[in-house]
Parts: structure tokens; sequence; C-alpha cells
């Protein structure tokens, strides 16, 4: 027979390692076309941390997103990033991002205050272009300024470095500030289960992340849906066979993933709770996005069968044998 | 929110293209001219005291250039995130099953491989320790060092032995989690380049400047020497923290002054990249009959096999975040991860938190069944709100999320999931 059942988890995380300083650091540089350079330390594994480095450089200069170019991840020429782990990178190296691209900046607009003979707090670049608040005859567009610039001798470029503020935990009782903030998220999720065969599908789940601000919403969508992926796994499907130390099933046919067609229908909610000490509010969402998955699978499963699964993974044999001691 | 003009758009991803058209260079795409394909012999038993390697045979064997042991090893021989303690070729105990023992560097792939099974390892076995038992055994075999024990430790807020006396509910479990395997779909890989005494790796990775540390000590290289760049990387999790190929790779390289390639094969990969920590956690949760939560106790212990990677992270983490995101004054969490013959376990997507999340979300359905409640309203009384203070004692100023999360996910549940006015 085929039961349904729903169940909620919940999570928080904190960003950046636990007690201890990691820094991150980025350069900016803009160049006489109006193009932009970012050397940043963070490593960009698929995640997506270039783009959201781009995206943070330009948004802080007023320049187009595809304007920058972000080399990443090249000790030859990129400053210390960190690990991109701790779901820390948009928070730190996004902060590094922005102070880089602040200091940058600020050499652009004293060169167009100057040009324009207006204070500094006047001018404003935005989208490209450059103009004095309150005053719509005075603009220039980008390559103008970056001509003012060559004119005298200027070169717009920043660096910046972010260490997110944390306190060492006490040796005795472990109190202290561990993270500068914290990821929250909850997700519901509806299963299926065979009774007969002690199969779980799981088919909805509905995933709400506070990030922040989300700096890219399609990559915070997929980080979720890739972690809803990975929480099913954990949850009911992957068992790594240990016998004396050694890995019995290292390798694809053996150890089980899940793969495209095993997945639910997923509802990515992105709840936005700025922090003020992110980058544009910004969190992180890398490993939040795994966290719930588990635990509400294994509500669901005690909603539908009435068996409260204190282990994972809770794989087909585990529910057959529940069931039957269930019945005696 | 902001008015943004770039923050918060779904603009085109920088790698999109290049992965579409698979033009993207991961590691195992770097061609150099000239250059040489690594292999690692490794061992076969988690547990013995090596005599000797005799890589004669293997060096004698046509088209090999470079067989290498731990006596090559011009710097210092051991590496890790946070302790130092795993050999990047292996100079007096085996301490897990694929432990580094010698690495070869051959004209061709299959040469490499060949090379590895004229490889002679002469070893005495011991008595493996592969429990959390066996391993806190007062004469047990130390893995390293004076203790097995990596790490005790103890979170301790409040007085939980009171505050239990004025629960009125209180709900007891053990959770336990299996080891873990990331997968990552591009195994670990990397090419290294020794020219002009510059050392040039190119790998796949979730930390060059750590990697870089690492090669510029194996070699006694300062780092300025050393170069480390990510190539393209197919995923980490988590798993391509640890160091992989970089030290064996820039190692045969500047034995050869040739570049020198390794792609790990899957089962190499497998069996040597750290995995999630197997947590037991014994928890114990207080509340009044109303839903409060006074009290939180919580016993973790968790074996961290042969080296510690990030263990210890995975400790403070699964510590600090194991009583939820809930407003709780009384709390004790104590910890013991222990070293083992057993696999590495480190970083996996979530430090601990993922295992943390298992017990802290099974115990808060447990009290709101006991207590008459639903799971959603039992939640919302017991969230975190500006203002409150976490285990650690860290006062939370802003951006607390919990609550927003746990409405918005409902409001969508109740078009998607839960039947009409059913709310679990």
């Amino acid at each position: 027979m085929k039961k349904k059942g729903t169940g909620i988890g919940c999570m928080w995380y904190g960003i950046g390692n636990t007690g201890l300083p990691n820094p991150a650091a980025a350069f900016v540089e803009v160049h006489s076309d109006g193009s932009v350079t970012a050397l940043v330390g963070c490593a960009d594994i698929g995640q997506g941390s270039s783009t959201v480095m781009a995206q943070i450089v330009a948004e802080t200069l007023g320049v187009k997103y595809e304007a920058v170019n972000v080399t990443a991840a090249d000790t030859g020429v990129t400053p210390e990033g960190g690990a991109t782990s701790a779901s820390r990178q948009t928070y730190i190296s996004g902060n590094a991002c922005c102070e880089a691209a602040k200091v940058a900046k600020k050499i652009l607009v004293e060169v167009a205050a100057d040009a324009f003979g207006v204070e500094q707090d006047e001018v404003e670049i935005k989208n490209n272009n450059v103009f004095v608040k309150n005053d719509e005859s005075k603009q220039m567009d980008f390559l103008t300024l970056m001509g003012e610039l060559k004119k005298r001798g200027k070169i717009a470029l920043g660096s910046g470095s972010f260490n997110p503020d944390t306190t060492s935990l006490d040796p005795v009782d472990m109190h202290g500030n561990p993270y500068a903030c914290y990821a929250f998220a909850t997700h519901i999720v509806e299963v299926e289960v065979d009774t007969d065969t002690g199969q779980v599908d799981v088919l909805k789940i509905v995933a709400a992340h506070d990030v922040g601000q989300a700096i890219n919403a399609q990559m915070v969508e997929a980080q979720i849906e890739g972690g809803c992926a990975m929480g099913i796994g954990f949850a009911v499907l992957e068992e790594l066979e240990l016998e004396k130390g050694a890995i019995k099933n290292p390798g694809f046919s053996k150890y089980l993933i899940n793969t495209a067609m095993d997945m639910p229908e997923i509802y990515p909610i992105i709840v936005e709770d700025p922090t003020s000490t992110g980058p544009f509010g910004a969190k992180g969402v890398g490993e939040p996005a795994l966290i719930p998955v588990a635990p509400a699978i294994l509500n669901a499963i005690y909603d539908a069968i009435g068996v409260r699964f204190t282990e994972v993974p809770v794989t087909p044999r585990k529910i057959i044998e529940a069931l039957s001691e269930k019945q005696n | 929110m902001g008015n943004f003009n770039i923050i918060g758009k779904s603009v085109e991803k920088k790698d999109s293209l290049s992965k579409v058209l698979g033009t993207a260079q991961f590691a195992a795409d770097i061609e150099f001219e000239n250059m040489l394909y690594g292999a690692v012999k490794r061992s076969e038993v988690p547990s013995a005291i090596l005599k000797n390697v005799d890589v004669s045979k293997a060096k004698a064997l046509p088209g090999v250039v470079s067989v290498l042991t731990y006596k090559d090893i011009t710097g210092g021989n051991r590496i890790g995130i946070i302790i130092k303690d795993e050999p990047v070729l292996v100079d007096d105990n085996i301490r897990r099953i694929g432990d580094a023992l010698a690495i070869v560097a051959a004209e061709t792939k299959e040469i490499a491989e060949e090379a590895l099974k004229l490889i002679e390892v002469e070893y005495e076995e011991l008595e493996p320790i592969l429990s959390i038992e066996d391993a806190l055994k007062e004469e047990s075999r130390k893995v390293h060092g004076k203790t097995n024990v990596l790490q005790e430790k103890h979170l301790i807020k409040g007085d939980v032995d009171e505050a239990f006396k004025e629960c009125d509910i209180i709900v007891e479990n053990t959770y336990k989690t299996n080891y873990v395997a990331h997968m990552f779909i591009e195994p670990e890989a990397g090419v290294a380049k020794y020219e002009n005494g510059i050392m040039s790796v190119w790998c796949s990775t979730q930390n060059p400047h750590f990697d870089r540390g690492e090669v510029a000590r194996t070699l006694n290289m300062p780092q300025n020497k050393v170069r480390v760049i990510q190539a393209v990387t197919g995923g980490g999790f988590g798993g391509k923290l640890d160091i992989s190929v970089q030290c064996h790779i820039a190692l045969l390289s500047y034995y050869t002054g040739r570049p020198v390639k390794i792609v790990t094969n899957r089962e190499d990969s497998m069996k040597v990249s750290s995995k999630r920590h197997p947590i037991e956690m014994k928890v114990k949760t207080g509340a009044k009959k109303d839903g409060t939560i006074l009290a939180y106790e919580a016993k973790l212990t968790s074996d961290t096999g042969a080296y510690a990677s990030y263990g210890p992270a995975v400790v403070a983490r699964a510590m600090t975040h194991i009583s939820g995101p809930y407003r709780i004054p009384n709390v004790r969490i104590d910890a013991t991860f222990v070293y083992t013959n057993n696999p590495m376990a480190g970083a996996y997507r979530g430090f601990g938190v993922p295992q943390a999340a298992i017990a802290h979300e099974g115990q808060m359905d447990a009290l709101a069944e006991k207590i008459g409640m639903s799971p959603i309203e039992i939640r919302l009384k017991n969230a975190l709100r500006v203002g409150d203070c976490t285990p650690t004692n860290q006062k939370l100023n802003d951006s607390i999320g919990i609550v927003e999360t746990i409405e918005k996910a409902v409001e969508k549940s109740k078009e998607v999931i839960f039947n009409e006015g059913e709310v679990k």
C-alpha cells in the first residue's frame, strides 16, 4: 500500500568559520575603455561565485555586469580568498569585492567631481552614466570619465579585504560569537511510502531560505535544488558500506546517488532578511540548501507510516523491518 | 529591498557558455608538451608499520621516468587543513586503506599504472582500530601521538540539570548517521610544471591558497615560488578542501623537470577523499506544557578516521548548531571525536550540521506530539528572534529570518502540499 505523509524541517547555519578569523581579499581595476578586472582569491567550484563577485563589483562601481571580468583563484595574481566552504564566499569575498570596488570608485568620483566642478558627494555613477545629482545638464558617459582620469594621470584601482566579526570561543563553556551572521531555512516535504517494497518517494519539497539578499536569484534557486538532491540521498538512499576499514562500494554502480530522473518537484522560496554586515545584505546558501531536507523527510515518513526513524539512511530494508516489527 | 540595477538579477553565469560548449578546461583537459603521467601506490591494509618500499623493479620498467618515496621529500612530510597529521608519502605507519606509499611518473598512463604493480611494499600488519569504543580503551594503540581523542569539548549555558526538573515533558532519543561520499562528478586531478624556478600547479580544488602553502612546505620552497591555479572544477562539496594530487604532482615535476599530470580514478577518489562524519547523538529535550523549551542536552560521538582533516571544525559547528534555530535558556553539549584506522572524515556540505539537524528536528516533532501541539506551532513558539541569545550566549542583532521561512513555507505548502484546511 502507498501511504503519503508530510513533514517539516528547520535549520540555522553560521556563515564562515567557527570562531576563527577567515578573511578574504580582492583587487579591482577600471581600465581606460571602461572595462573592469576583478582579481579574487575565491574558487568558483561551479556554484557561481565569480558571477556573484562580478555582480557585486558592477553594482558598487555603477557599471554594467558584462563590463566586469573576474580572474579567480590563481595564487600568482589573486590575493588570498580562503576556502570555498562554510557558505562563506558570497558574504566574505563578496564584502572584499565591495570594499575594493568602493576604493576604485572613490578615484572615479574624485575625478568626476573635479571635471564637473562640483563636490564629490554630488556625483553619482550608475548604469555606466556619470552625472550630478539635481543637475541634469552635468553628465558624461563612462568613456569620457576614463579620458578625464587619463588626462590627470589617475588609475582607478582598489583593494579590499574582509574578515567577519567573530570572537574565539571560551575553552571552558564555548561562549562567544562564533559567526557574524546566520542563514535560516524551513523545508516542508511530501513523501509517499510503499509499505510493500519499503520504497520512499519524495514527491514535493517546499524550501524557504533566508539568504539576507539574493545576489543572483536563479543561482540561489539552483543551490536550493542541488541541496535537495543531496538531502534526499542523505536521508533515504546513499549507503556507504564499510568493512574492516575498507569501503566496499567505491563507485557509482554500488553507491547510488539521485539522478535528474529521481528529483521531486521543488518550490524554492527566497526570503530576504538582510544582514547589516553583508554585501548588500547577503549571507549564504550553499550548505543551508541541504540541511533541512533529511529531517523533513524523516518527519514525513513518521506522518506516513507512524515509525520515527532516528538513523539515516532509511533504506527500503529498514522500512520493511520497522513495519514488520510494528505489526508484531 | 534596495533599488538595485544588478544585485538580485538572474544575470547569465560567467561560466555557462564554456560549460555548455564544452570548451571549459578541467584539470584533466590540460595538456603540455613532454608531459608525464603520474600514479600513486596506495596501502591496501588499514594499519601497519611500514618496513620498506622497494622501487627498483618499477624504476627499471621502460617508460618509467621517476619513482619517489618519502625519502625523496625535500621539505616537510605532514599536511592537513587544521592539524598537520597526514603524510604526503607514508614514512612510519600506514593508518588507513588508501595511504600514499610511493608515486610514479611515466611516459604514459598505462606504464605508470603498470609500474605500481612492480613496487614492493614490506610492512608489518597491526590490528586496526575500527570503532570508537576500541579507540577510547586506555590500552589501545594510538593512531597518532599519545591519545586517540581528536577533540573532547563542552558547551554549557545555564543549568540543564536544574531546568529539566522544571520541565513537564522530556523527550530522549539517540540519532545516528552514516558515512556519506561527496560523489563530485569530476574526480581529483591536476598538472604540475616546474619552470624557471617556479612551481605551477593547475588543479581541481576549493582552496588554491591553502594548496600553495602545502606544496611550498613539501618542496621547501617559498610561497611566492609556488603558483596554484584552480582549474575549472567539477564540484567539491567539501571533498576538494583536502590535498589530493597537488603535492604528488609537484614532487614528480620537481624531480623530472617535466610537466606531470595525475587524474584520480573514481575508486581511489572515493577511498581517499574525506567522508561526512558518522555521528551518534544522544539528545534530551525538555519543555513546559505550553511548548516552551527550557533545556536541551546532547552528547555527540564520532569517528574522524585516520586523519583530522576538517574534523575539529565539524566538532565545533555540530556543537554550536545542534540545539537548532530555537531560543533555549539551558543547554549542555558534550562532544568526543576520535581517531581510528577507518576512512578519513572531513568537510561535507554542512560541517556536522546536516547530522545535527536530524537530531534537533526529530526532537521538535517528538516533543510536539507528546505535548499535543502541531510541529509548526511548536517551532514558531520557540524560533529565534532578534534580541535572543544562542547557546554560546551570542546576542542576535539582525537578519533572523527563521520565522519568516516557516510562514512562507507553510503558505506555499497550503497551495501545493497540504489538503484543504489541513495544516500539519
